[in-house]
């Protein structure tokens, strides 16, 4: 266990040392020489803390060093993101780079307390994995789908909608929706996916925005209804729930989760971590599982990938606004 | 009945293969280890030992995990009994009487019990889930956020009891816990209370470094102040086995705590980590030994762990019948299942019946096996206490240090527990117990939740509190018991029986 005094003497030694042989390719080579520490800005047990462990051990396997899942929760996932932001850039520390920590926290939290840039400070290395969100009824409800909500919108007083959290992803979507709609939706935020599923369950709210990973079992279960997913096409996992796009609204929205590491890693590092990863994720294996939890393995390269966290910040940023949610 | 009979079978057939033992008792030795070890919890421990776990089939990964989730449970009550350290929310109520034996020189009698009625529960527990799982799932879908807040209002005027001195004292103490539980980001609008720009503060204060800092730091500050009494300790160590008048006095204690916690740990909003206090007021009202309570009373050790160990097993309902987890532990297990290819749901009974019943069957033996593990440990354990203190009191510091930065990988922690634990030196000098300022801590952040989204659902009607029976008759509860405290002769009775 290393403490926060020594990692800065450390890195600043790193940096020094990486400073000096800066572009030579000898440094690649030898990487990686010690296990690379990959920072879950999580507590265990969540969905990016699942990505990163299904990720870590192939991942590991195929650059012959282990990946160490280090849980660093806290903020919104920005404790553990500046926590990387500031480790030193040599590809040994990486973090779970997500929707949260680097699209909605940065504009959700007070500036003062954002203590990194999402896009400047960050190497962007490659996209884990995406998956839709899906939007789930109370089976006794009586919604089924786009239409019958907004018809029951309309009429009453707007529907309550549970969600995970004030200020995640999912809660952005209700924004996003009633503003697009025209209807009223009251967010309903719980701790947690967990408990907002048996609150629809048990029918004290009628419908709940969820990530597709946490929902799948559910849907299939027939505990809910599954009544629209934000996806631009139909899931291939769940031919028969429509897109918002099919019920003619224009609501799509994948959370996403990848990995980054401090701004300035060798190219080199990034090239071979991204080429590996996009093999790891091609495997029959790996496809199979992603497919069980919903997600959509990521195909982009390292450019590709910091373009897409640059559209990202710049998208929720005025959601996040419109949603009244503030952590200041 | 036949039915569940075949079931079990079926399950007892699983669990009982040589590989799912081993498993079993790998995870039952690990989780006891780091329950002893003040400070490192389940979820660390588990999330360290998770890709162990890949390589083995799914049932006896789950049964190896739950094998460490109540290893942990177990061990927790060791060091809470012995050095005045709880680990979990579970535990705190246990230090209050089972510190107390261990002065008294009773520290093997508190143990004793402590894994007895651990066990005992925990097979009726057992049973319970394997005979009604699904049917409680109802009763838990039915508790809505009116009533949960009813019941946690229910527990903070009732933890009014726990006072050992003065009830305003006490008062002060839950409002202080309240407001301490108030620190970090708000559930509702995602808005920062007083965390001063702390990132490490916006998920609130943990729980770990405060129990720790209040409870055991203090009690070793208090300890190194007062050298003659810890002389007294080390020396009377006592018989390990309890006296048959001990044994008379803790069965129906016992018998209570097992009910009390079977049916809080059902509940999903934090019914587990009532049921240890609910189970201590119980005993403090109700059982024989009311007047011992505060200067050792084994009622207070027997029930409450019960309760735990109960609520630990019962609380596996909503993830085995609902798919959903009831902790943080529970979620762990969750993501080991769908790294192994599982989701876990609603259709998990039908879908995974080696799981499922091989799940249940493993409980039981797992507690078995605690039992068989924990009972010859005792003497050992007890030991501990002829250590002399100027190498005890270092070596609880570290690990108390290393487990607090275990729990999320930041100094942080350890800097609070540190300031915790003056701070509750400074109550101890001024006389003010902290159990009540942790009880307030755990339910206050509860209760306001479950108000605040009662009050949504309902849009602003506080109507919802009556009209629903649930919340109406906690509430109801909570009157009397309120008037029960007023009444003068009630009153004078309680502080009789704390002279006493």
């Amino acid at each position: 266990m290393r403490f926060a005094g020594t990692t800065r003497r450390r890195s600043v030694i790193v940096g020094l040392s990486a400073l000096a042989v800066l572009g030579q390719p000898a440094l690649a080579q030898a990487w990686p020489a010690q296990p690379i520490r990959v920072v879950v800005p999580y507590a265990p047990g969540g969905t990016t803390d699942l990505v990163a462990r299904l990720v870590a051990q192939g991942l590991g396997e195929r650059l012959g060093q282990p990946i160490i899942i280090e849980n660093r929760p806290g903020a919104g996932a920005m404790v553990g993101s500046e926590f990387v932001a500031r480790a030193a850039p040599d590809g040994y520390t990486l973090v779970m780079s997500n929707i949260a920590s680097h699209a909605i926290s940065p504009s959700l939290y007070p500036a003062n307390t954002v203590r990194y840039n999402a896009v400047r400070d960050f190497t962007h290395v490659a996209l884990l994995t995406s998956n839709p969100s899906v939007w789930v009824a109370h089976n006794g409800s009586g919604i089924t789908d786009l239409a019958t909500l907004r018809t029951r919108a309309a009429a009453g007083q707007g529907l309550d909608v549970a969600s995970s959290g004030a200020g995640s992803s999912n809660h952005m979507l209700i924004v996003q929706l009633a503003q697009l709609a025209g209807i009223t939706l009251h967010h309903i935020p719980f701790r947690g996916a967990g408990p907002a599923m048996t609150a629809v369950i048990a029918g004290q709210v009628p419908l709940m925005s969820d990530s597709l990973p946490s929902a799948a079992a559910h849907i299939r279960g027939g505990s809910v209804r599954a009544i629209a997913m934000s996806s631009a096409r139909r899931h291939a996992t769940f031919p028969d729930v429509a897109t918002f796009r099919e019920q003619g609204l224009d609501l799509v929205g994948d959370s996403w989760f990848g990995l980054s590491g401090p701004a300035g890693m060798p190219a080199a590092i990034v090239t071979r971590l991204n080429s590996e990863i996009r093999a790891l994720l091609d495997t029959a294996d790996m496809r199979a599982r992603y497919a069980e939890f919903g997600g959509t393995p990521g195909a982009l390269d390292a450019d590709g990938y910091t373009r897409f966290v640059t559209e990202e910040f710049a998208r929720w940023a005025p959601v996040v606004r419109a949603s009244g949610a503030e952590a200041g | 009945m036949e039915l569940l009979i075949n079931n079990l079978g079926h399950g007892f057939a699983v669990a009982l293969t040589v590989n799912n033992i081993l498993f079993c008792l790998l995870g039952c030795l690990i989780g006891t280890a780091i329950g002893v070890l003040p400070g490192i919890g389940p979820v660390a421990t588990i999330s360290l030992l998770l890709p162990i776990t890949f390589g083995q089939p799914a049932t006896t990964a789950i049964i190896m995990l739950a094998g460490i989730y109540y290893g942990a449970q177990y061990g927790g009550s060791t060091t809470a009994i012995l050095l005045n350290l709880p680990g979990e929310v579970s535990s705190v109520v246990t230090t209050l009487e089972g510190y107390k034996m261990a002065r008294n020189g009773r520290a093997g009698a508190a143990l004793t019990i402590a894994a007895l009625g651990s066990f005992f529960a925990g097979t009726c527990a057992t049973i319970l889930v394997a005979a009604s799982g699904p049917l409680l799932t109802s009763v838990a879908l039915s508790f809505g956020p009116a009533d949960y807040f009813s019941l946690m209002l229910l527990g903070l005027i009732i933890s009014a009891v726990l006072a050992q001195g003065s009830v305003l004292k006490s008062i002060g103490m839950v409002v202080l816990g309240v407001a301490l539980g108030l620190v970090g980001t708000d559930v509702q609008t995602g808005q920062q209370r007083f965390t001063f720009g702390v990132p490490e503060l916006s998920d609130g204060v943990g729980f770990v470094s405060l129990a720790m800092g209040m409870f055991g730091i203090a009690e070793i500050i208090l300890n190194l102040e007062r050298p003659e009494q810890r002389s007294v300790l080390a020396a009377k160590v006592g018989s390990l086995f309890l006296t048959k008048e001990e044994f008379r006095r803790a069965v129906p204690s016992v018998l209570r705590g097992t009910l009390v916690g079977s049916m809080l740990g059902i509940l999903p909003g934090g019914g587990a980590a009532l049921s240890s206090f609910a189970s201590y007021m119980m005993e403090r009202k109700m059982s024989r030994g009311r007047h011992e309570f505060g200067n050792g009373a084994i009622e207070g050790v027997a029930g409450p762990e019960s309760a735990n160990n109960a609520a630990s097993q019962t609380s596996f309902i909503p993830l085995l019948t609902l798919g959903i987890p009831a902790n943080a532990v529970m979620a762990l297990m969750v993501g080991a299942l769908i790294i192994q290819g599982i989701q876990p749901g609603p259709r998990m009974v039908e879908a995974q019946p080696d799981l499922f019943w091989g799940l249940i069957a493993s409980m039981w033996i797992g507690n078995l096996m605690l039992l068989v593990i924990n009972l010859p440990m005792i003497g050992m354990w007890v030991k501990l206490l002829q250590v002399p203190y100027k190498y005890l009191y270092p070596s609880i510091l570290v690990f108390c240090a290393i487990g607090v930065y275990s729990i999320s990988n930041n100094v942080f922690d350890v800097y609070q527990t540190v300031l915790f634990g003056f701070v509750g030196y400074i109550f101890s000098k001024l006389k003010m117990e902290p159990a009540p300022l942790l009880i307030g801590f755990v339910l206050g952040p509860m209760m306001e939740e479950h108000l605040r989204r009662a009050m949504l659902l309902s849009r602003g009607d506080v109507m919802v509190f009556v009209e629903r029976p649930i919340s109406a008759s906690m509430l109801a509860i909570g009157a009397v018991a309120m008037i029960a405290m007023m009444l003068p002769s009630l009153r004078k009775g309680k502080d009789k029986a704390l002279a006493e």
